[in-house]
């Protein structure tokens, strides 16, 4: 019982730290937003009609919320695995989701029946190949690495 | 002894299947039918340990292997607009829960409206219910920040009233320039049928029974700038009656819960920060000259801040608080109307954590709890009220598997 004051410290002490912490975030977050990184593009099946997309809606098809293009095309996405290059760039600078958040929203939805995981393929390779055939296919690769076999989708 | 035994088979049988799949494959989940079909799943072993008072089986002063989950789920997309989706988790938890194989989920998602700009559908089913941050996936260890889910608001005790209801849930996403907004409403048949629902409410050893009207849920979700923010508002309803068995106490009493919850999460890339409060109405009414009837507003929250120190491990400190009756936070006006210990009626939680992810389908967890007051201990496992004591601490370690 004795302690109670001691813990009133402790727990204004952590609301001050935490308050700390979270400014400094902010601020960070912002200058990170801003660096540059090597250039990822999102890529389609060349039958997809759109050649551009809103980044909100992209994070949607990513998070594997929304299941058909316009025109009812089932959506399939592919990704890389979560702890390559590509994936984590791709994630941060073009969805501007951290991947790990990412992570987090399609476990929560796949362990709650509301929602699938998207298909890991294992290169860029056979990302490229897997767009390329699968119809209403979505993916990415470094700018570098399109094919022209697959259509690139511009963020608007 | 024969849950144990049909438990340790269930546990075999499945690892066995998930190491059959993993074993020549990458991918943790298991694709069929071009990857339409999906079949994921989960196992959890965990130590506790306390100084004093029972968490998830005999720990006091001993170590309690009484607390493991195993789940497998299978999704399945029929069309771009339907799916189904099943649960069956397999979960013991000292004397709340045994084991006992049970339908966590089972439900067909429609989703006849989709855009660009957002969707629309219902789901109809067993469906988990939308409660906080958390509860859709309570039991699947990968998505809590901490082994066990803050106690004030996740209660473990009463978690079959709101674990998942039977009945229909509408639900709208719109996703816009600054973030997607999310609004879901359920309406469904809660679970009450267990003792596990019934103990927490009128005790134990009641001869009667508890039935629930439908209960609504309705759950409102901004998630902001790539889920950086996530901001939730849930409102539920439950409203219970108990039937008196043979020979009863206790009267045809009533209880109405209306739970609200306010959520807030930061993500940064490295730390999170995450609180929610909760208030909650509860109003009990009819029992009887020998219960506690009354109404009152019970009040949670917690903070929690967790940090990734490496990609592979990350650090947890939080601060959770229950009060049953916030105009009687310290428990004195309940002990002097009952002569049950007054610090049944809150209990003070400081936690620390860390989470090793040795793999992305094998994680180590240890934890410790530093409590005072013992108000989310279940009576199963502390059957003697008198023998509960104030202040106790919580140690347990945790490893669990997916695939």
């Amino acid at each position: 019982m004795e302690k109670t004051p001691a813990i009133k410290f402790a727990t204004s002490l952590l609301q001050l730290a935490l308050l700390w912490l979270l400014a400094s975030g902010l601020v960070l977050g912002v200058a990170h937003a801003q660096s540059s990184e090597p250039a990822m593009v999102v890529i389609a099946h060349p039958a997809v009609t759109e050649d551009s997309i809103p980044r909100a809606t992209l994070r949607a098809i990513l998070g594997m919320r929304l299941q058909r293009w316009p025109g009812e095309t089932p959506v399939k996405v592919f990704v890389l695995a979560d702890e390559t290059p590509e994936h984590t760039t791709f994630s941060k600078s073009v969805l501007q989701v951290f991947p790990q958040q990412l992570r987090m929203a399609w476990d929560r939805q796949a362990f709650s029946g509301q929602g699938q995981y998207p298909e890991v393929v294992p290169s860029t390779q056979e990302m490229l190949a897997r767009v390329a055939s699968t119809p209403g296919a979505i993916g990415y690769v470094k700018a570098s690495e399109v094919t022209p076999n697959v259509r690139v989708l511009k963020i608007r | 002894m024969c849950v144990c035994s049909r438990f340790a088979k269930t546990t075999s049988t499945v690892l066995l299947v998930a190491w059959s799949l993993s074993w020549g494959t990458a991918a943790h989940a298991l694709d069929l039918l071009n990857g339409d079909f999906q079949l994921n799943g989960f196992a959890s072993l965990t130590l506790v340990h306390t100084t004093d008072n029972n968490f998830f089986g005999q720990s006091d002063n001993q170590i309690s292997k009484d607390f493991s989950e195993l789940g497998v789920n299978a999704s399945w997309r029929l069309t771009p607009a339907l799916q189904l989706s099943a649960g069956l988790l397999s979960r013991r938890a000292g004397g709340t829960d045994d084991g006992g194989v049970r339908l966590d989920y089972g439900l067909l998602d429609w989703t006849p409206m989709s855009s660009e700009e957002g969707r629309a559908g219902i789901r109809m089913g067993r469906i988990k219910t939308a409660y906080g941050l958390y509860n859709t996936t309570r039991d699947v260890p990968f998505t809590r920040p901490s082994i066990i889910l803050p106690q004030s608001i996740y209660f473990e005790r009463t978690r079959n009233l709101t674990v998942s209801a039977d009945g229909a849930e509408v639900y709208v996403e719109r996703y816009g320039e600054g973030g997607t907004l999310s609004a879901s409403f359920a309406y469904g048949q809660p679970q009450t049928d267990t003792e596990a629902a019934k103990v927490p409410l009128v005790g134990l050893n009641r001869p009667g029974s508890l039935d629930s009207k439908l209960a609504p849920d309705l759950q409102i979700l901004y998630e902001g700038a790539g889920n950086r923010y996530r901001l939730a508002f849930t409102a539920l309803r439950l409203d219970l009656k108990y039937q008196p068995g043979y020979r009863d106490i206790l009267q045809a009493g009533r209880f109405r819960l209306t739970p609200l919850i306010f959520s807030a999460q930061y993500n940064a890339e490295n730390w999170s920060l995450t609180s929610e409060y909760a208030l909650r109405r509860t109003s009990i009414t009819d029992f009887g000259p020998y219960f506690y009837n009354g109404t009152f507003n019970g009040q949670s929250y917690y903070v929690q801040g967790t940090y990734r120190l490496t990609p592979q491990l990350e650090a947890l400190l939080r601060y959770d608080a229950y009060y049953a009756d916030q105009n009687d936070r310290d428990g004195k006006d309940f002990a002097a109307a009952t002569r049950l210990p007054a610090f049944t009626r809150f209990a003070r939680d400081w936690t620390i954590g860390l989470r090793f992810d040795v793999t992305p389908q094998f994680m180590l967890r240890a934890e410790a709890h530093f409590v005072d007051g013992t108000g989310f201990l279940a009576a199963q496992d502390n059957p003697n009220p008198q023998a509960l004591r104030r202040d106790w601490d919580n140690f347990m370690l945790q490893a669990s598997f997916r695939f």
